[in-house]
């Protein structure tokens, strides 16, 4: 029996390098003669640079150069195609568009001489008073030009109608703050040039975005711009486009003439890689007495800057999941003078929460148990496109976790169950994201005389095991055993990738590695059978299977030869490299359940037990699989109940650019997390049966948590986080 | 802390950084030089995971730029530079501290280890193998303050219960997501250090 290398739970490839600190991350890169930039930030969020006095630093000890809007040359604006998200690069004029954003950058030969001389740049500005208080202007909200949010006004069906046939209809208003991704490696540069070559170590979910807009930028030939990113140090998607502060270091490293290494403080982060922006959202949802649904009306509205139109809180959840026949959403947009807003870990987390929170509100009306709710709108069919999904076994996610977490025991009550000291809520919600629709990945996989395999691609591991998983595709369908196949990523000399983001690594990459290891297996399987002296000489290639590092016939294992004999014997290595084909768009599903405890007293809020069910397609490696699921637990019980950041309503400058105002959670907020997947392939998956994963298991868990205050409280709390002063005020 | 050791508040605060700075640290050339400036420099050694480092630096200069910037031990990470987030985590005379919130010149005289001096040749320290076994990271990068935290855990003793774990393992933020995972490396790492 051939032993298969996917869905066993093998260790991360890179444990050992992560647990010793030799894995280098972009700041470690060792670059000789390297010298420290530090940004100077604008402190009016309005307004323009008056006067920048220079002096000072310029004359401090170990200064090399003092940048500012009138002496840095001037740079090509990338495009958005690139991922350079942002309109305009900062540091080319005098204006100021937010808060936060760089107007100077001091390079100095040590990191303290660069910091101390940032902090004697003198910079004067005209200040105008800045709006950024999403209430205040909701009266400016504007449906934006369609980018890649989706239809921002989408409709299907007739919605007033199926509201009138409702028997019961939920509305409701629910608001998310912003918040911000806080990786814990903030963002990096290190750029060297020598001569017209460009090498920069990068902190990047993508370097080829990286690559090709630092092309854009200095107008270099491709061959020219070489990024590395062998090491990520997380990236929620603060990582994901391309910033300013990248360009702008590579700038200065050649007006210097020496490598520039920049790390981002992290309250610069907090106004350079983007953040999830805060959404008003109004639903209305109607169902008939037997809970299915009529209609659904969601429109949401959020915070957009000044200079770009990207949404980012899309509604798909809204517009793909349940089966509905009469939809709107409708997605619009407010200008204030804040930095624009981005990827934040499971985007379509926001939309999801609203609508599976008024779903937990409608099912009270009903006096319908939340998941037989849910379970009845089940559809086996993207509602949006029409077109059925590669599989869904989401209502097996219901009914598996239903039984594990206990939820027939549930008394549906409002705080009717409790404990010695506090008030105890079950909730549930379904957890559903997008995974892939993106570009393209390519691979190249040489095979060596040795019968080894190399495996090569410009992709990235921020966290999520992409080291592990594509040596495991590329081991599996080459037949050879793990410590056959390496696997290399991080170099953009390798071929080209799609960004590690929007859950594509596995459609995209993965394909990318599956496609260029099926076809130099074949070759290795032609070279097997033509030659006269294989025990397989003349067997029919497609008789031919591969397993244990071994070529052998399916119906008679025991002729076989080993692919060090065969390559041996051909004498020279085997390369191909596999073509982009766009990854197709999967829709990976669960079940979460979740109790918490409330303190009736103190307000606070205890996560006590999570239940989550998954469906993927296949688990390409059970232990990274649930790692990525518990890490979107704890992220949800952030998002729900301690993470929003605080803008001066004046001033419109972040209070809590930090981690000690803004709270992610720690290792004291989390319990056990019970995580099962269905692991059945899905048919239509390029990646053997597997489908994206990373952001799915974010989804749900939110509107679980809320669902569960409710039922321990009998308060909906509809304005997030939910924090304690929010519990003691409703139940006071 | 005993009440003559400097801080890196008292350090800052007095400005003349290396008079406040000579009481602990005797191989400072001399007193009278008390005027200097923070950012004068000073001759110092630093001993970590037991080989002695001799640097130039200046007064201002924390534990956690000297080991990565100056020594090149990149192992030990920056999240925040204040204190916060608990990747630069190090042990110095056994005892956990966060390396960004302490000035090099006052850890003179002291054994500082780091993540690279948890292994011993390719025998990794069990608390290295139990994050393994356990998958208790996912991206690595608070990993190095993580594991320096988890030895000093088992060693205070703070491992009674997975609760208690959870309370001391808290003052290392990990963005991906994996606290389950560490108590469990932890646990594990506990049960075979015993």
């Amino acid at each position: 029996m051939t032993e298969s290398q996917v869905g066993r739970p093998v260790s991360r490839v890179d444990g050992v390098a992560k647990v010793t600190g030799a894995a280098r991350y972009a700041a470690d890169a060792e670059v000789r003669g390297v010298t420290h930039a530090v940004l100077v930030m604008s402190t009016v969020a309005r307004g323009r640079v008056t006067a920048v006095d220079t002096a000072g630093a310029s004359a401090a000890p170990g200064v090399l150069g003092v940048f500012t809007h009138q002496n840095l040359a001037r740079l090509a604006l990338p495009s958005p195609a690139v991922a350079f998200l942002k309109r305009f690069l900062p540091v080319q004029d005098d204006l100021i568009r937010h808060a936060g954003q760089p107007v100077a950058i001091v390079v100095a030969d040590t990191l303290e001489r660069a910091q101390q001389a940032s902090g004697l740049v003198g910079v004067s500005y005209r200040a105008e008073p800045p709006r950024v208080v999403l209430a205040d202007d909701m009266g400016e909200a504007y449906i934006p030009p369609q980018t890649n949010d989706g239809a921002n006004d989408y409709v299907r069906g007739d919605v007033a109608a199926g509201l009138a046939a409702a028997h019961a209809v939920a509305e409701t208003t629910y608001t998310t703050p912003m918040q911000h991704h806080n990786a814990l490696e903030p963002s990096v540069t290190v750029a060297a040039w020598d001569g017209d070559r460009l090498t920069v170590h990068e902190s990047t979910q993508g370097i080829s975005n990286t690559q090709n807009a630092l092309m854009q930028a200095f107008g270099l030939a491709r061959e020219n711009v070489r990024v590395l990113s062998p090491y990520l140090g997380g990236g929620f998607g603060a990582k994901g486009p391309v910033w300013p502060h990248t360009v702008l270091t590579a700038a200065v490293a050649r007006q210097v003439g020496r490598p520039v290494k920049l790390v981002l403080t992290r309250a610069q982060a907090y106004t350079s890689n983007g953040h999830r922006a805060e959404t008003h959202q109004v639903l209305r949802v109607g169902a008939a007495r037997d809970g299915r649904l009529t209609a659904i009306q969601h429109t949401v509205t959020q915070q957009v800057s000044r200079t770009e139109d990207a949404l980012l809180n899309s509604s798909e959840p809204t517009r793909i999941l349940y089966a509905c026949p009469n939809v709107r959403s409708t997605q619009q947009a407010v200008r204030l003078d804040l930095p624009m807003g981005s990827f934040v870990r499971s985007p379509e987390t926001a939309t999801s929460h609203a609508l599976e929170s008024t779903l937990d509100e409608l099912s009270y009306t009903l006096g319908l148990d939340p998941v037989e709710l849910r379970v009845r709108n089940w559809s086996a069919t993207n509602q949006e496109s029409g077109e059925r999904h590669g599989s869904s076994y989401l209502r097996e996610c219901y009914e598996r976790g239903a039984e594990r977490f206990g939820w027939s025991r549930r008394d549906p009550r409002p705080g009717s169950m409790r404990d010695r000291d506090g008030l105890i809520g079950w909730g549930m919600a379904t957890a559903a994201h997008t995974a892939g629709g993106r570009p393209g990945s390519s691979a190249t996989v040489t095979i060596g005389v040795d019968g080894t395999a190399r495996i090569r691609s410009g992709t990235q591991d921020l966290g999520t095991g992409t080291y592990t998983v594509m040596r495991q595709l590329g081991a599996e369908v080459l037949g050879l055993r793990l410590r056959g196949v390496r696997f290399d990523l991080g170099d953009s000399a390798f071929p080209a990738a799609f960004a590690s983001a929007a859950s594509a690594t596995v459609p995209s990459v993965g394909a990318g590695v599956v496609r260029a290891a099926t076809a130099a297996r074949d070759r290795v399987i032609a070279l097997a059978v033509a030659d006269p002296d294989s025990p397989l000489h003349g067997a029919a290639p497609d008789q031919v299977s591969v397993g244990d590092g071994d070529l052998f016939l399916t119906e008679r294992p025991s002729r076989r030869v080993g692919y060090r004999q065969v390559m041996r014997r051909h004498g020279r290595l085997i390369e191909v490299t596999s073509e982009a084909v766009f990854a197709p768009m999967g829709y990976s599903v669960g079940a979460t359940f979740v109790e918490v405890h409330v303190d009736p007293v103190l307000g606070r809020v205890q996560v006590r037990r999570m239940v989550g069910v998954f469906d993927c397609g296949r688990v390409l490696n059970h232990r990274t699989a649930r790692s990525q699921a518990i890490g979107g637990a704890i992220w949800a019980i952030g998002f729900t109940l301690s993470e929003h950041t605080l803008v001066d309503p004046n001033l419109g400058r972040i209070v809590t650019p930090n981690l000690s105002g803004y709270l992610v959670p720690v290792n004291a907020d989390v319990p056990d997390i019970d995580v099962s997947f269905i692991d059945k392939p899905d048919p239509s998956s390029p990646a053997l049966g597997a489908r994206g994963f990373g952001e799915t298991p974010m989804t749900g868990v939110t509107a679980a948590i809320g669902n569960a205050v409710y039922h321990a409280t009998g308060h909906r709390i509809r304005d997030l986080p939910i924090t304690q002063d929010k519990i003691i005020a409703a139940l006071s | 802390m005993s009440e003559e050791d400097p801080t890196r508040r008292t350090v800052i605060k007095v400005g003349a950084a290396v008079a406040a700075v000579a009481t602990a640290a005797p191989a400072l050339p001399d007193v009278a030089e008390a005027k200097a400036a923070v950012t004068d420099t000073a001759r110092i050694s630093l001993k970590v995971n037991g080989v002695t480092h001799r640097q130039e630096l200046e007064a201002r200069v924390t534990l956690l730029d000297a080991l990565r910037e100056r020594i090149g031990l990149t192992g030990t990470k920056k999240g925040c530079d204040r204190g916060e987030c608990g990747a630069c985590t190090v042990l110095v005379d056994g005892r956990r501290i966060k390396s960004c919130l302490t000035l090099a010149v006052m850890q003179q005289g002291r054994e500082i280890t780091t993540v690279e001096g948890l292994a011993r040749g390719d025998a990794l320290h069990p608390v290295q193998a139990a994050f393994i076994r356990n998958d208790g990271f996912q991206c690595g990068f608070c990993t190095p303050g993580q594991l320096m935290s988890a030895v000093a855990c088992v060693h205070e003793g703070h491992t009674g219960s997975d609760d208690e774990i959870r309370e001391w393992m808290s003052g290392n933020l990990c963005r991906c997501g994996c606290y389950p995972n560490i108590v469990a490396s932890v646990r594990q790492a506990a049960k075979e250090m015993s």
